[in-house]
């Protein structure tokens, strides 16, 4: 059977299947990489501001209508989270980490574990988070949180058995100015101890 | 004949740009239309969840947050919630609370398409009363004409929605977990109540 006639017709037909293939390849891309643009990034920690607002862009838009969350008002604080300890190494279970201080002015502040989806993480204490109130702090009020399978002294979250997780440090009232970056000193480091 | 292989790949070019344009288009209108199409985003999540409930109207409870038991994604497990689903198409909405002033209680306002329109904390309560009145563009500007007149101002909030459906969520913190209960019981004193336009 001869083509040619049709050749025109073909390519065509590619052009659009290979379109519709890259288009939507490039939409899985970026709906994956986070919430749309201007970040605010601190050390390990990573908030989207404008997804707490009216100006929220089409990107953050498609990527909270899809994972069915409900994110923090703008004037009512940040939420940070981090994937990734102080070196830049992807969190994860297998090992042990520190949460150290200091934390940026606000109101109230909660640090929580969660899993890459923001599910809760089953674990034996059935405690989830620290807020600014019940962490323990030491005289002077500094204060370290230990993420670690096995039972800390005291402060200690647990991955339960979950193989991935993400920290949420939530800030709540904060005075932080959104427009500049923040300064990495002023936000907590996580600090890798060691691997199972 | 060094030249005929570029110029079989420069009859392609047409075509590659062809491409480029139609998987641009695609990636414009699937990122445009997800909010539309996504069938599990937070207002059908809430809407499900406040059906199943006891009282389907007004503020509904959210469980306490456990693994395998979250309504939403990404919330902060320290909080106790509740949300108002609603649908301007019966008329406006008060929200009404007092605060103490101590306790962080954050309200947001969330129409279509994941936007928030509003969000406020106790902070900015006046005189220790939240009173938050949401309606669309119609029905607030009924109010504001029925206020004219020798009445005094009204000390309520107007905020007009930007979709006829949405939710407001109110978090309410447990500074520590044996602060739930108070938490809920800080939520329970909320209401919000659908009420009808003054006729006139």
């Amino acid at each position: 059977m001869d083509l040619k006639p049709y050749a025109n017709y073909l390519r065509a037909a590619s052009a659009m299947i290979a379109g519709v293939g890259i288009g939507l390849f490039a939409t899985i891309l970026s709906l994956n990489a986070g919430y749309g643009f201007n970040s605010l990034r601190a050390g390990p920690w990573t908030a989207w501001p404008h997804i707490g607002g009216a100006d929220i862009d089409p990107y953050a838009r498609a990527v909270i209508s899809r994972s069915g969350e409900a994110p923090l008002g703008r004037d009512q604080g940040l939420a940070f989270i981090a994937r990734a300890d102080s070196n830049g190494a992807p969190l994860s279970a297998e090992c042990e980490y520190r949460i150290i201080d200091p934390l940026p002015a606000a109101r109230f502040w909660t640090i929580a574990l969660a899993n890459p989806h923001g599910r809760l993480l089953a674990n034996p204490t059935e405690r989830y988070g620290y807020s600014s109130v019940d962490v323990l702090r030491s005289e002077g009020g500094a204060f370290e949180i230990d993420v670690a399978r096995e039972a800390r002294p005291g402060n200690w979250l647990s991955p339960g058995e979950a193989k991935d997780f993400v920290v949420m440090l939530r800030l709540y009232d904060t005075p932080l100015d959104i427009e500049s970056a923040p300064d990495p000193n002023s936000f907590p480091k996580i600090v890798k101890l060691g691997c199972a | 004949m060094r030249l005929n292989i570029p110029d079989r790949y420069l009859d392609l070019l047409p075509w590659l740009f062809a491409t480029l344009l139609v998987a641009g288009i695609v990636h414009i209108v699937s990122v445009l239309l997800m909010p539309t199409l996504a069938p599990n985003d937070a207002l059908a999540r809430l809407a499900s969840y406040v059906k199943s409930a006891a009282p389907a109207e007004g503020l509904v409870m959210l469980p306490q947050m456990a693994p395998g038991a979250e309504t939403l994604p990404f919330e902060d497990p320290a909080f106790a919630e509740a949300v108002c689903v609603y649908d301007l198409a019966k008329g406006p909405l008060r929200v009404k609370t007092s605060v103490d002033g101590e306790d962080f209680l954050g309200l947001s306002f969330h129409g279509v398409a994941g936007r928030i329109y509003h969000s406020m904390t106790d902070r900015s309560a006046i005189k220790g009363k939240i009173d938050i009145v949401v309606g669309d563009a119609r029905q607030i500007d009924a109010l504001t004409s029925a206020d004219e007149g020798d009445a005094p101002p009204p000390q309520e909030v107007r905020l007009t929605a930007p979709a006829k459906r949405g939710f407001i969520l109110i978090r309410s913190l447990a500074k520590r977990p044996s602060d739930q209960e108070r938490a809920r019981s800080r939520l329970s004193a909320i209401s919000c109540q659908r009420f009808d336009l003054p006729q006139g």
